[in-house]
């Protein structure tokens, strides 16, 4: 693909390429595997092909340093922390996929596939039609900062996924928060209640997106009100990050409770038993008022 | 703080006399030319325009980026080059080349005082290509960096994220005045402490869509003689020929320069504009607007008119544009019976909207380092109407201590820098 597009089409009257043979440009930096594979499946509909195009296309925009970990890995590989794909990339990839696939990816489809195995899984179920299985819905911080009541200084949370009722998070302790420059004189450790705050928040990001029904983030007021079986295992400072993770245990109006880890690589840092937020949805209280 | 002075620490060139400043050194010490056949890709338009100034060694005439050559030097990674226009490369290559030339180091390049200006008129055969697809197979085949690779102020995007700068960025486009707005509000910036180092970048495209539509303009010199295609102040001149390419200067206030330790080429002494609120195509006959430019520059800059010893002018070769600007001249010094020395090196290199005006700013820094005054080359005739005016011929091996440089863009927008001799 190019940013110049196809100059040719436009000042030359020469005669219609051949579907192979726009189907050979479009792919032409890619592998000839991946364009026999492409041209296989235009006329056969063989969804078992499906792979072998949709990986050659990705390895076709990779630095060449990460082609190994394209091949070495599985379908566990993310686009843009294991192989070094930005979201444009990522863009011009997707477009290549649906012109030589001739399927069409609507923008809120694209964030949901960070995996090699998302974007295999999503192309061949758009082929067959059949239901692609859900998997974890994935929230840049944009979004994240979006949805949540709570927000810079004070949000730590940085990206998110849900899936069902278990969420996962991050956070990157950069070491530029002001709060570490108290705790403590020249040796920066991240408070513990900090870390439990950052779960709680991932619990409000979860509530917020699959709980709160109708109700808009800013119409719920939703606050922590406890927290039991909670032990610190380990020490966190600036450059490590927070792999966070909660599991919905139970919901009581007005009362919902999760149960959370923090992990640091393959450390547990942080595990609790309950945490437990109390929400009220403040249009029904303002219905009620009018009533 | 006072207000700062500002140098001239760094300078970067692609062009069609010189890929490197001493290359372009000596293009302008023989007086070589960067002229060649112009061969538009789209055959159907060959013929009346016969010479460009051509790059050499970069060949970014394909219309897949991916097939683009340039010297291996210039190493930009794909994730960077996709959303470049041809003379993003040209710019690039030109920005590493001022890094170096100034010796900077990645924390001088990024951080909040340092900004970048650019100037660019955006690359016309890019919006061409982008909008054809689209009309042709929807907007969701429009390619993703098809506005930031080809709009103005591509410039901007694309190297301000390439070098993670993070001071004060903007794009310029005041078509062949670009630059020199850029150059003067980079210079203001310095000055009044808001920034210590700004880089200039300024570039062009030369393609069939950058070069050809100013032959509609009745702009371009149809000629197939390099001597007589681009002869400013010439009793013959004709048009100008058209280039593109890439030139970066690096401004740092004295300060920063000092604290460096890096030799400056020369000092950016103050700058003037002035609108001629005449044509949207052409100079005020009596060069009001220059005029204005110059005499303010000469102010900011505490400099009398007889302290000014040579002038780049801004000369393209058409014959309208250099007899405003010979009037111009005449005004501001000839009638006060100062005759400083006038050249036109667009003789040598062609004309590249908005890169010219860096381009000569960089030939006349230069200069005073390397203590030339660069010749008006292809002059075979002085048109009598400029007679007046000491335009020299041959480059002379002395520097000017003090010298301006003009630029003239559409719809009569003029800037004028002044320099000295450090």
């Amino acid at each position: 693909m190019s940013n110049e597009a196809t100059n040719k089409q436009v000042t030359s009257q020469a005669a219609e390429p051949s579907a192979e043979e726009v189907l050979r440009e479009t792919l032409k930096r890619c592998s000839p595997e991946t364009i026999e594979a492409a041209l296989a499946f235009k006329s056969s509909g063989d969804v078992s092909l499906v792979p072998t195009v949709v990986l050659g296309i990705v390895e076709r925009f990779l630095e060449p340093e990460m082609v190994d970990v394209l091949k070495n890995g599985d379908d566990s590989v993310k686009f843009m922390e294991d192989l070094g794909l930005d979201s444009l990339t990522m863009f011009e990839a997707i477009m290549m996929v649906e012109e030589s696939l001739g399927v069409s990816i609507k923008n809120e489809e694209l964030w949901d596939l960070r995996t090699v195995g998302d974007l295999k899984v999503f192309i061949a179920s758009k082929i067959t039609g059949e239901e692609t299985v859900q998997s974890a819905k994935f929230y840049p911080i944009e979004q994240v900062a979006a949805t949540m009541p709570q927000q810079e200084p004070f949000l730590f949370l940085q990206s998110a996924e849900i899936s069902g009722e278990t969420a996962s998070g991050v956070y990157e302790i950069s070491g530029s928060e002001a709060f570490l420059a108290g705790h403590f004189k020249h040796d920066p450790v991240f408070p513990a209640s900090i870390m439990l705050e950052s779960l709680g928040q991932l619990g409000v990001f979860h509530f917020l997106k699959t709980q709160a029904g109708e109700t808009s983030a800013d119409k719920l007021s939703i606050y922590f009100t406890g927290a039991d079986g909670v032990r610190c295992h380990r020490v966190c400072r600036p450059g490590e990050t927070l792999a966070l993770s909660i599991e919905l245990k139970r919901r009581r109006d007005p009362m919902v409770v999760y149960s959370g880890k923090i992990m640091v690589g393959d450390e547990k840092a942080v595990t609790a038993e309950e945490i437990t937020l109390v929400f009220a949805d403040e249009t029904a209280s303002e219905s009620a008022a009018a009533s | 703080m006072g207000r700062q002075r500002v140098f001239v620490t760094g300078i970067g060139l692609i062009s069609s006399i010189g890929n490197d400043v001493s290359s372009v050194l000596r293009s302008l010490r023989n007086l070589s030319h960067g002229f060649a056949p112009f061969i538009p890709q789209n055959e159907k338009l060959q013929g009346e325009v016969k010479l460009a100034g051509t790059v050499k060694d970069f060949d970014l005439s394909s219309s897949d980026f991916e097939d683009w050559q340039f010297p291996s030097r210039y190493r930009i990674r794909r994730d960077k080059l996709r959303s470049l226009p041809p003379h993003g490369v040209y710019a690039y290559a030109a920005l590493e080349q001022a890094i170096e030339s100034a010796r900077l180091q990645e924390d001088d390049i990024s951080n909040l005082d340092t900004g970048m200006y650019t100037a660019s008129g955006g690359s016309m055969r890019l919006v061409h290509n982008n909008m054809s697809r689209m009309h042709q197979l929807g907007p969701m085949r429009c390619p993703p960096t098809g506005i930031v690779s080809s709009i103005a102020g591509t410039l901007s995007f694309n190297l301000v994220a390439a070098f993670k700068i993070r001071g004060n960025s903007c794009g310029f486009s005041s078509a062949c005045a670009s630059s020199g707005h850029a150059l003067g509000y980079a210079f203001d910036d310095i000055a009044l402490g808001r920034q210590k180092r700004m880089f200039v970048v300024a570039g062009e495209d030369l393609n069939d869509e950058s070069v050809l539509p100013f032959a509609g303009m009745r702009a371009l010199s149809l000629k197939d003689d390099p001597g007589r295609a681009s002869c400013p102040f010439d009793k013959e001149r004709n048009g100008f020929v058209s280039t593109g390419g890439g030139a970066v200067l690096v401004l740092e206030s004295e300060q920063e320069a000092t604290r460096r330790g890096v030799a400056p080429f020369a000092e950016l002494l103050g700058w003037g504009q002035a609108s001629d609120g005449h044509n949207v195509a052409m100079s005020h006959p009596e060069g009001l607007g220059l005029i204005e430019a110059m005499r303010r520059a000469l102010e900011s800059s505490g400099l009398e008119a007889g302290e000014v010893d040579y002038v780049n002018a801004h000369a393209t070769s058409t014959v309208i544009g250099d007899l405003s600007e010979g009037k111009a001249l005449t005004e501001v010094f000839g009638k006060r019976g100062y005759r400083p020395k006038v050249s036109s090196t667009k003789a040598l290199t062609g004309h590249g909207l908005s890169l010219a005006s860096a381009l000569e700013a960089s030939f006349v820094a230069l200069s005073m380092k390397e203590g030339i005054t660069p010749g008006s080359a292809h002059l075979k005739e002085l048109d009598p109407v400029f007679g007046d005016l000491n335009v020299i011929r041959e480059t002379e091996a002395v520097a000017p201590a003090v010298a301006l440089s003009n630029s003239s863009g559409f719809g009569g927008a003029n800037v004028t820098l002044a320099f000295r001799k450090v």
